[in-house]
């Protein structure tokens, strides 16, 4: 992925986190992935287009997912119901419409499209041989992966 | 961002919501969130607007601004929404009352949207995460316009 | 029993039930030792360790304890105990931490902790056992059993064990090692040499960098002598690998290696001159190629990718800056001056693609006129290394060139040609079947 790429991910992440939940946020160390299935219970998949071609992957699993909605919605959710699933979709949107604002300013045009949330009981994201930066965040109500894989347009 | 629906209001001029003849601004919701809906609904009806209509994509947006007119007073508007994008949806319901007051509110806020939208005729653009203090500053002045 | 007697299941009144001492125990041929915990750093199965021939017999080879080398001693040959032959299997032992450094011991079988009374120990009867009397502390019993408590800091720092494995008429018994076997000619120390530079440099000796290894280890061995001629620090794998690094490596190309390169080009078919230069670090190679290409084929356009597993290096080489005098007279008509010093101007950045990337994992580029790969695949393990070079034929157009670094060479001539310009060696893809131009 290039390099001009990665800290737009990465400090958008951090501060949308930061502001939504209100908390300590910890970054981990970036690492590449060669392929990318989600594999935390709860994913939410952003497509990416523009002058590239990719999508962002963000993946947890269900007690983050419902702790993080819990919090975003300011009332304790039981399990990951519609307003849960909607919300966590809406953090992984405001993520990566940071990101790709940030790169539009840095001379990158990227677009996205609307996200779709992927939870264990249809979890039919495949695997592709494509490989993915590899953001690890960690907040009081758990870990969660973002993962992006980009391509820039032949 | 903290959720302040219910909170008494602490100023002692009237709620944002309502206007002086003490009726409330009728507010058209669209965005293919329900959480970000739910958000919008909280914000405003602590400041008694009230919420008239919702739609989860820019078609159904328009279908209602239509339905409704000439009783809504503003719009909010997504930009990213499956079927009809926000910017399209705010064309067309421009082309169909010119004066319709329609806020964008967006995660994205790249330059080139904003200045298209606002050029387009969008009263204002609000970049999300939501603010509270931040939407209802942005709204009222969206509703002198 | 009375309620004094706690701990230990010793049935035997009168005697102290304590436990000041704690043992690890094991067998050795049919017989119980015990060796106080405090030297026991950690209880291993051996079944990776590199097995050395020839070294004083009882040192069975060395192991690679997390980046640490230790030597392995088989204990039963030492004692001259009865011991099966290494057969491949895995054998369980124990890790000591010794004054004088760790080491790793071979036993029949571990047993576990005990806890005795150090006021039970007896001394070693003379006749006792099999094992020196002088390497034994004493004797203790527990739950029936009798362990004999060696006294491993005084076995262990005889001459015998302490000295370094002598070199000696090699055989190339080395069935316990991955990947490859020395040749004949290779001792156990070179055995010894390969794996610590692997081990804490990640640098695989093949028979692509073999003739740079064999005259560089010879000349190591002379400079340093038989008694300390292992590696025994990643500070130590530098010093050694020092002289297999490219000309010019982290730092731009000097004049005459890019004329070299300059040199070897030919004229692309196509309208852009594609390039891939993996392990491009900082980026001093990538730029030193994109001016090149600039100057010899103004009328072309260029695109570079240049990719690196260094996130923290390849992150500033997009927008490297650097001092005017860090970069040689040639290559300054295309750099701009700025704030905190020189960089490229945009006509050459603008033409490179810096990316965060493993070269194993799946690529995405077009046909290619170039590789640069320096110093690169010697550090990558044997199938990774043959899988990328194969790559690289894949990857490029037929005579497109490929670069190594300095000391590394492909034996290939069905599929490359090797050409020369100015000292520079490179490779040419020949596509079998296919009529190519010949260059010279």
């Amino acid at each position: 992925m290039r390099v001009e790429y990665i800290n737009p991910f990465v400090e958008s992440a951090y501060n949308v986190l930061k502001e939504v939940l209100d908390c300590p946020v910890t970054r981990g160390e970036l690492y590449l992935k060669s392929a990318s299935t989600p594999v935390l219970g709860v994913a939410v998949l952003v497509g990416l287009a523009g002058d590239v071609e990719g999508r962002v992957l963000f993946d947890m699993n269900r007690a983050t997912a419902v702790a993080i909605a819990s919090t975003m919605n300011g009332e304790e959710l039981q399990k990951l119901d519609e307003l849960g699933k909607a919300t966590i979709t809406e953090l992984a949107n405001m993520i990566t419409a940071q990101a790709v604002t940030k790169l539009y300013e840095l001379g990158f045009r990227f677009d996205l499209t609307p996200p779709a949330i992927f939870t264990g009981d249809n979890m039919e994201v495949s695997t592709s041989q494509v490989e993915a930066l590899i953001v690890p965040m960690e907040v009081p109500q758990g870990k969660l992966e973002i993962n992006v894989a980009i391509r820039e347009r032949a | 961002m903290k959720l302040m629906g219910g909170m008494p209001n602490l100023n002692e001029k009237r709620p944002l919501g309502l206007r002086d003849d003490g009726t409330p601004y009728r507010v058209l919701v669209v965005d293919d969130s329900m959480f970000v809906i739910k958000q919008i609904n909280q914000i405003l009806t602590s400041e008694s607007f009230s919420i008239v209509a919702t739609a989860g994509d820019g078609e159904e947006g328009l279908e209602k601004y239509k339905e409704f007119f000439p009783n809504i007073d503003l719009v909010t508007m997504d930009v990213t929404m499956p079927k009809m994008d926000g910017l399209s949806a705010l064309e067309k319901i421009l082309e169909f009352d010119r004066n319709a007051r329609v806020v964008m509110v967006s995660a994205l806020g790249k330059e080139d949207l904003v200045k298209r939208a606002l050029m387009t005729g969008a009263k204002n653009y609000i970049v999300k995460p939501l603010d509270r203090k931040k939407v209802l500053e942005r709204i009222a002045t969206s509703l002198k316009l | 029993m009375n309620g004094a007697d706690t701990m230990s299941r010793n049935g035997t009144t009168g005697e102290k039930t304590g436990t000041d001492f704690k043992m690890v125990t094991f067998s050795l041929g049919g017989k119980d030792y015990g060796i106080d915990i405090m030297k026991v750093k950690e209880i291993v199965k051996y079944s990776d360790y590199t097995y050395v021939p020839n070294a004083a017999p009882f040192v069975r080879g060395v192991y690679n304890l997390r980046g640490e080398i230790i030597s392995v001693i088989d204990l039963r040959i030492m004692f001259n105990l009865p011991a099966p032959q290494s057969s491949g299997e895995i054998q369980e032992g124990l890790i000591l931490r010794l004054a004088g450094g760790d080491m790793g011991v071979i036993v029949d079988a571990i047993h576990g902790v005990v806890s005795v009374s150090s006021e039970n120990f007896q001394p070693p009867h003379p006749l006792f056992g099999d094992v020196n009397i002088k390497h034994v502390s004493g004797v203790a019993e527990n739950s029936g059993r009798l362990y004999i408590l060696l006294d491993v800091e005084k076995i262990f720092s005889t001459e015998e064990v302490s000295r370094k494995p002598e070199p000696q008429v090699p055989t190339v018994d080395v069935a316990r090692t991955k990947e490859r076997a020395p040749a004949a000619e290779d001792g156990p120390e070179t055995a010894f040499i390969e794996e610590t530079l692997r081990t804490f440099r990640s640098f695989f000796v093949g028979p692509g960098n073999r003739e740079w290894y064999r005259s560089r280890f010879l000349e190591w061995k002379a400079q340093r002598g038989e008694k300390d001629l292992q590696i025994t620090s990643p500070a130590e794998a530098d010093l050694f690998l020092a002289s297999f690094y490219s000309t010019d490596s982290g730092r731009f190309w000097s004049r005459e290696l890019a004329d070299a390169f300059s040199g070897l080009l030919e004229k692309p078919a196509g309208k852009t001159v594609t390039v891939w230069n993996p392990g491009c670090g900082k980026g001093f190679e990538t730029y030193s190629i994109a001016a090149a290409l600039v100057e010899k084929f103004p009328d072309r356009g260029i695109k570079i990718w240049a990719h690196d597993i260094d996130l923290l290096a390849v992150s500033t080489a997009p927008n490297l800056v650097f001092p005017q005098a860090d970069a040689p007279e040639y290559l300054r008509s295309h750099l701009v001056q700025g704030k905190n010093g020189y960089s490229f101007k945009s006509a050459i950045k603008d033409r490179i693609f810096f990316e965060y990337h493993n070269v194993l994992h799946d690529s995405v580029l077009p046909e290619l006129d170039v590789v640069v790969a320096r110093d690169l695949v010697s550090f990558l393990k044997d199938a990774d290394r043959k899988k990328l070079i194969e790559e690289f034929h894949e990857r490029l157009r037929p005579m497109g060139l490929l670069l190594l670094g300095t000391h590394e060479r492909i034996d290939d001539p069905v599929r490359w040609k090797r050409v020369e310009n100015k000292g520079v060696a490179a490779y040419k893809k020949i596509q079998p079947g296919v009529e190519g131009e010949n260059e010279e």
